[in-house]
């Protein structure tokens, strides 16, 4: 499986790059920007992630927009819903609002941090990544 | 940030959320447990409930939950696609209330922030069953069966962040030895050895890289770092060089202290909910119905070693914050407190010198008393809440002790919406709990033929009241059973030794009185819900801490009431100050009924020593205030002195004082325990020339004179 993670922290970075090491390559972006010019890249090279996990606070484009924009780009290119990146959110913001709105955005799973790395896995199988 | 510790707010959103649905599912299920059947409205309410809960339960992820309310939601779908008849109706109300039981337990388990681990196989296996013979009594009635109920999984998912119970906080200052070379160099290796195992890491002076000053301001000052991980102290010490340290200190913190020191080490509010007030206010008309949009948190590109700002701040308001009880409480006192220092400030003697111009002095203090008393009128209103839960509750109560006891009994609830103090509230709730279960389990008739026997409708009737009265609230259980006998009651009293006189000593009240007595139980067959004589005696003592009190009256074969009788708020009262001798007393004004000048004539004394005022041609009990507390100097000629008309619960009492001296907002204050023993005072409190006064408390007098008689 191949793994966007986006995060600009280091100690969270280190972490979930520990973490979801072992289900899959993990490619680690440090900006919004970057982590969007990765899955561009990704998707031209036929090469598609199949899961981006996404930290809010980000220099640059924050996550909400890289949803947005990876979103736009799916739909751009006439993807279908059922292949398209899963995503799930990794942030400290876990206002109702944030969440709901990142639901609309259209992410498939918003993780509180600090991460339960438990129900993450539970999580993953769910959407039927591992 | 510090938010985040203690709440999620999706997760409270959930709590909320759940709760509200629950208590509605609750009062439609009580409201029609006597009916047939439920009506059409009713399913699709509950059946939406369970919807919701199960939708939201799963975005969760707690499964237990949604299994449980899925399988609900499965019977109410058949309920409402087909509408069979004969559908067990009781039996339908017992699993609606099962699982709501269930799930609450579950709810509170995750309030208190355990994992909700209930185990619903047995409940899902039930009501399989249940779903099983009602899909058979569909197709046996004949009606089609409706197409099966499409679930949608969730298709999108919330990950809790971890409870953070296992998390510890540490505060860490190392202070390095004043001729350490490039100090910042060695505290920045600190950090990065603990960022192996940090979740969360701040430190002071945080430029230690950038900036090579700082290892000036690192020897002088020390180095802090506040850092939440889930290694032990022993680890977390292994990580950090100590050579060249002079001292480390380290302290773990509460969660709470963690996110107190968080703002002392700079950290901005990242957050929205978090952003200050006046942020919010200048925003406030474009804010209201904008939430968060993409963009919103993108952060500024950090400066070396620089914590995060974000770019665009966020303004956000809130209407609602939950506040801590304590926190209330503590304001609550700081009110008191602040009540009486007015009254020290307003009548200080030192404003009693002759001749002072104080007119301005007065107008600014009738301002401040204004103040004072909105402030108390506000945070008694913040304090108030409706009973409303506490009946619902009983409601409950009623409903399963009355099914396990196979009698018939109807609830009738008058006004729910009466509103007590938070305080009283806890404190009535098991007291009220006890009652009720005595009315349905001792009060109401074993059998319907007792009933119809003595001319009363073979369905027992039991009648919750609350309203609020002068001060005080009254809440009463009534109910229309077999009503206490005194005979028996007098007999089982004498029989375990509780009292020794003969009956005619007391009244039909004081008799009903022996039933709160401790080990006195009439019932001879102990139930599972009450009859073991514990019970009214703790329901009395519960009430007499908040200094209410219960009242008993009862008509053989025609029913009981027990009434609470509490105080509207127990800290601040209304009170007129007056003066026996040279001690000032304070008596609640809404228990005076008059004041009044009275002659020689009126006084009757009996040869007993004791005397009576006649005051309008009735006659009151008389009690000489300094003679029974013996204060010197007093007057002892009723035509000098003035006389108080008390009442109390319909008795009057007459007290002769010198006279009055001011009214005053009292915050009553409780007697130490070694005064206490002295009958007829309530608390005590401060006035405001310092001294101390003592409250009349009215029962007390009155009891005592009853007594005495």
């Amino acid at each position: 499986m191949k793994i966007l993670l986006a995060e600009d922290d280091f100690a969270s970075r280190k972490f979930m790059d520990k973490q979801l090491s072992r289900y899959g390559d993990c490619d680690v972006m440090v900006d919004g920007e970057e982590a969007v010019d990765a899955f561009m890249m990704a998707l031209e090279d036929g090469e598609p992630y199949d899961l981006a996990c996404l930290d809010v606070m980000m220099p640059v484009m924050d996550g909400y927009q890289v949803l947005k924009a990876i979103r736009d780009i799916e739909a751009q290119k006439g993807i279908p819903k059922s292949k398209r990146v899963k995503v799930i959110m990794t942030t400290a913001l876990n206002d109702e609002r944030n969440v709901k709105m990142a639901f609309e955005l259209g992410c498939e799973a918003y993780a509180g941090k600090p991460i339960d790395v438990e129900k993450f896995e539970k999580v993953l199988n769910k959407l039927g990544l591992i | 940030m510090a938010e985040e510790f203690n709440t999620d707010s999706m997760l409270d959103m959930f709590l909320y959320e759940s709760g509200q649905l629950l208590e509605k599912l609750e009062g439609i299920i009580l409201e029609k447990q006597d009916a047939d059947c439920f009506d059409d409205s009713d399913i699709n309410e509950i059946f939406r409930v369970m919807h919701t809960i199960k939708g939201s339960s799963g975005v969760l992820m707690y499964e237990n939950i949604t299994k449980v309310t899925h399988k609900l939601e499965d019977v109410f779908y058949y309920l409402r696609e087909s509408h069979p008849d004969d559908v067990p109706h009781m039996e339908l109300v017992e699993k609606v209330l099962a699982v709501s039981d269930f799930v609450t337990g579950e709810l509170d388990k995750l309030k208190s922030g355990d994992n909700p681990d209930g185990d619903e196989k047995q409940l899902v296996a039930d009501l399989d069953e249940f779903l099983g013979r009602l899909k058979g009594e569909i197709k046996k009635q004949g009606i089609e069966m409706p197409q099966a109920n499409r679930h949608v999984e969730p298709t999108q998912f919330y990950i809790t962040p971890v409870a953070g119970d296992d998390s510890h906080f540490y505060r860490i200052s190392i202070h390095y030895r004043s001729d350490t070379q490039m100090s910042n160099l060695r505290a920045y290796s600190a950090t990065y050895a603990l960022k192996e195992v940090a979740e969360d890491l701040l430190y002071t002076p945080d430029d230690i890289l950038s900036n090579e000053a700082s290892s000036d301001v690192i020897i002088a000052e020390g180095f802090h770092m506040l850092l939440q991980t889930k290694s032990s102290k022993e680890e977390v010490i292994a990580l950090i060089d100590s050579s060249e340290a002079e001292e480390i200190n380290f302290d773990e913190l509460t969660k709470q202290e963690y996110g107190n020191a968080l703002g002392e080490f700079g950290r901005e509010n990242v957050a929205p909910a978090e952003q200050p007030a006046d942020a919010a206010k200048s925003d406030d008309k474009e804010a209201k119905k904008e939430g968060p949009k993409p963009g919103d948190y993108v952060v500024k590109t950090k400066e070396a070693g620089k914590g995060k700002t974000l770019a665009k701040n966020q303004p956000k308001q809130q209407s609602i914050i939950s506040v801590n009880v304590e926190k209330m409480d503590s304001l609550m006192d700081l009110i008191g407190e602040l009540v009486i220092a007015e009254a020290v400030v307003l009548q200080n003697p030192d404003l009693k010198v002759p001749g002072l111009e104080l007119s301005n002095f007065q107008k600014a203090s009738g301002q401040l008393s204004k103040i004072t008393t909105e402030l108390q009128e506000v945070i008694m209103s913040m304090r108030m809440m409706p009973l409303t839960n506490v009946f619902q509750k009983m409601r409950r109560i009623v409903f399963d002790v009355s099914r396990k006891l196979g009698k018939d009994i109807e609830l009738e609830v008058i006004g729910e919406n009466t509103e007590v103090d938070k305080n009283i509230i806890e404190h009535i709730t098991d007291p009220l709990m006890h009652l009720v279960r005595n009315s349905v389990d001792h009060g109401i008739e074993e059998d319907a033929a007792d009933r119809t026997a003595v001319g009363k409708p073979a369905k027992g009737k039991i009648t919750l009241e609350a309203k609020n009265e002068g001060g005080k609230v009254y809440i009463s259980v009534k109910d229309d059973g077999k009503g206490l006998n005194k005979e028996k009651l007098y007999q089982k009293a004498l029989d375990k030794g509780l009292i020794d006189k003969p009956m005619s000593e007391f009244t039909d009240k004081e008799i009903f009185r022996f039933i709160t007595l401790p080990g006195f139980s009439t019932k001879e067959q102990v139930t599972e819900y009450s009859g073991r004589g514990v019970g009214m005696d703790v329901v009395v003592k519960n009430i007499q801490t908040i200094s209410g009190r219960l009242d008993i009256t009862s008509v053989e074969y025609e029913g009981s009431e027990m009434t609470l009788v509490i105080p509207l708020t127990l800290a601040i009262i209304n009170g007129i100050v007056v003066q026996v001798g040279n001690s000032p007393f304070v008596i609640e004004t809404a228990s005076i009924k008059e004041f009044v000048r009275l002659g020689d004539d009126s006084l009757i004394h009996e040869p007993s020593g004791e005397e009576y005022i006649v005051l309008r041609g009735e006659c009151f009990p008389f009690i000489r205030l300094n003679e029974k507390y013996d204060l010197p100097d007093s007057i002892d000629k009723i035509e000098e002195g003035i006389i108080v008309v008390l009442e109390h619960e319909g008795s009057q009492v007459c007290v002769l004082i010198d006279k009055l001296l001011q009214e005053q907002e009292i915050v009553v204050k409780p007697i130490p325990s070694y005064v206490r023993k002295v009958k007829g005072l309530s608390g005590c409190t401060q006035l405001g020339d310092g001294s101390i006064a003592l409250i009349l408390d009215i029962a007390g007098l009155l009891m005592h004179d009853g007594e005495r008689r």
